[in-house]
């Protein structure tokens, strides 16, 4: 039998065949700066997943407020704290991909102590709130008159997300590669949130509902995490704004 | 039917198609084209996942061993006949779809403005 070294014939257990190193350094280096040079270009394509997070940070928010169903779960919050001030509208999930409807629904329109965990994401937050009436119970108190002010039809630019991953839940938390994990959310009913292109009076996150202040529209779903145009009746409700979206105008941009 | 839900329906036919096919192939089938899978019935269960996903490709040969157009000798052909032409074609289509995607993907409408297309109702009145 020949010496397979003579020939550049490779064994793994032998010495390099000498006809075979020059070729074999040419792929070595070739594959590594490669993979290294296509990692780092496919990282830096990538969108700033953004600074939304859990806020763990600030430890449990308890602040109490009115109920408001758009459907999803609103608190006007009346009494804050140093976090939530009194004002402030929360929008309110359950933890994971849940809601909390069926726990707020008996106490629409009434004063309520809501707890959990904040996730924010610069002027966007929203509250993940504990279990059973740890969570949400009624408060003692008469609920005051919460106004809601319309600001007419608006034609606008954005993205339709999930407004919990959007907080800071998941990174990133919008966009194509977290389109299946917003619709899981959003299909588990967490309150879905718009992303416009500019600010709408002073705000560039709405809440967004169905056309009639219903849940988001199925139809809608397609249209998740892709840069798209609509047309809704915009109102504010605090510092929140709500758009209740005409599906029939839904238009992906190019 | 939205695209999520098209693309499951597509996934249950699939399946069903392929636990019909598992079903008779792993019940008649298999005893009529292997004389060694006689008489042996545990393993059986065990197929059943690949033959869900694959069902074409054990229709396609039982048929084959059915009418004896199997070339017996063909099993052990070595396959390194097509893997270099499969050994390019993979990581050139992989680039190309990745590359495609990149391409492909929507850049954001910073440069649209919300428009007002009517005021209040109430503040018309």
């Amino acid at each position: 039998m020949s010496d397979p070294r003579k020939h550049g014939f490779f064994v793994g257990y032998l010495p390099i065949p000498p006809a075979l190193r020059g070729f074999l350094l040419v792929i070595c280096v070739l594959l590594i700066s490669g993979l290294a040079g296509f990692g780092l270009a496919l990282g830096t394509a990538q969108d700033d997943p953004g600074q939304g997070a859990f806020r763990f940070d600030y430890g449990r928010q308890t602040v109490t407020g009115v109920v408001e169903l758009t459907p999803y779960p609103l608190l006007r919050v009346t009494i804050g704290n140093e976090r939530i001030p009194e004002g402030h509208t929360l929008m309110l999930a359950g933890g994971g991909k849940t809601n909390v409807e069926n726990r707020a629904i008996p106490l629409e329109g009434q004063l309520a102590q809501v707890s959990g965990v904040m996730l924010q994401r610069g002027d966007l937050d929203m509250l993940q709130l504990r279990g059973g009436a740890d969570g949400i119970s009624a408060a003692e108190g008469v609920a005051p008159p919460m106004g809601t002010v319309p600001l007419g039809r608006w034609q606008l630019a954005g993205e339709i997300c999930d407004g919990k991953c959007l907080s800071g839940a998941m990174r990133p938390g919008r966009g194509l590669a977290h389109k299946a994990c917003a619709n899981l959310c959003l299909l588990g009913g967490v309150p879905p949130v718009f992303v416009s292109t500019q600010p709408v009076d002073g705000s560039e996150f709405l809440l967004i509902t169905g056309p009639e202040g219903d849940h988001l529209p199925e139809t809608a779903y397609d249209y998740v995490a892709q840069y798209v145009s609509l047309e809704g009746e915009v109102e504010r409700r605090g510092d929140l704004l709500v758009l209740r979206m005409d599906p029939n105008t839904l238009r992906v941009l190019d | 039917m939205s695209q999520a839900e098209a693309i499951l329906m597509g996934l249950r036919v699939w399946g069903g198609i392929g636990a019909v096919v598992a079903a008779a192939f792993l019940t008649i089938g298999i005893d009529r084209i292997d004389a060694d899978a006689r008489g042996a019935y545990v393993f059986r269960p065990l197929l059943i996942p690949a033959v869900l996903v694959i069902w074409p490709l054990v229709l396609w040969r039982w048929y084959l061993y059915e009418t004896g157009r199997v070339h017996w000798h063909g099993r052990y052909d070595p396959p390194r006949r097509s893997h270099y032409l499969v050994g390019w074609l993979l990581p050139i289509g992989i680039c190309a779809l990745i590359v495609t995607g990149l391409l492909q993907r929507q850049s954001w409408p910073a440069d649209v403005a919300p428009v007002q297309l009517s005021i209040p109702t109430e503040a018309v009145e």
